[in-house]
């Protein structure tokens, strides 16, 4: 039997939550989550004729879903550019957390050992804490975090993405992982 | 040969290795490292743990729906 084509109309009542919450589990801001279910609606219609009936209306729309949240986090990112030698304004860098006469960590940011978290913790309430530090790392931070850890893009590609380097990149994840550790110990994890 | 490597320069490479980026004389020298270094150990498997973490949250789908303003104003712009 053939699938019924689309019908426009009926996606908002029949995926609108269902994207929503997907959106929002990304980008947090609920104004942002609602304009990215809103354009992903629109370019579906735009590209009706491109859709194949063999893949779900559902998975279709999720891809083009997936491609407006990459391009969020690019715009995201590209709004804060900085270069490798300006990184250091952009947030905290190695110096806050290594002793720059010998690179071994400094007493006060030195790891503690953690919570057995996944036990110890709700899910949610350690989403909730993740998701907190995560809006407060830098712009670039953030969309480059974002892009490798939650959509599991590669380096390559979150490179060519966001115009990166390799070098770029590496600074970026290594600073973006040393605070969000020290953020998650600090609100909750932290067993000291 | 192994090579005295710092904490920078271990968890610099405890992310690379992730991506198994990192050759094989600096895989040894991060090896002695971590034996060596409590600190650098927990942070080992803190990071892995907050990856875990990321990829978690961004499976989980909770939450409150679109809202109803917003699934009518959409709809009206999709029959238009």
């Amino acid at each position: 039997m053939t699938p019924a084509p689309p019908v426009p109309a009926q996606w908002p009542g029949r995926y609108g939550d269902e994207l929503y919450r997907f959106a929002l589990s990304r980008v947090a801001d609920a104004d942002v989550a609602e304009e990215l279910v809103q354009e992903t609606f629109l370019s579906a219609l735009d590209g009706l004729a491109t859709f194949r009936a063999e893949a779900s209306e559902r998975t279709w729309l999720f891809v083009i879903l997936r491609r407006k949240i990459i391009d969020h986090y690019r715009r995201q990112a590209r709004v804060s550019y900085v270069g490798l030698d300006e990184i250091s304004e952009a947030g905290p860098t190695e110096a806050d957390y290594f002793a720059p006469e010998n690179g071994h960590w400094t007493g006060q940011q030195a790891p503690a050992s953690w919570l057995n978290a996944d036990a110890d913790l709700e899910q949610q309430e350690l989403h909730t804490i993740l998701q907190r530090c995560q809006e407060r790392l830098p712009k670039q931070h953030g969309a480059v975090f974002a892009m490798r850890f939650v959509e599991e893009l590669s380096a390559e590609e979150i490179c060519q993405e966001l115009a990166l380097t390799a070098a770029n990149y590496w600074v970026i994840v290594h600073r973006a992982k040393l605070q969000l550790r020290r953020c998650l110990e600090k609100h909750g994890l932290g067993k000291n | 040969m192994l090579r005295i490597i710092t904490c920078q320069h271990a968890t610099m490479l405890l992310e690379q290795q992730a991506d198994q980026l990192v050759p094989r004389p600096l895989r040894a020298s991060l090896w002695l490292h971590l034996r060596y270094c409590p600190y650098c150990g927990r942070y080992a498997k803190q990071t892995v743990q907050i990856a875990e973490w990321a990829r978690a949250a961004g499976a989980a789908r909770a939450g409150p729906g679109l809202p109803a303003a917003a699934k009518e104003r959409m709809r009206q712009r999709l029959s238009a």
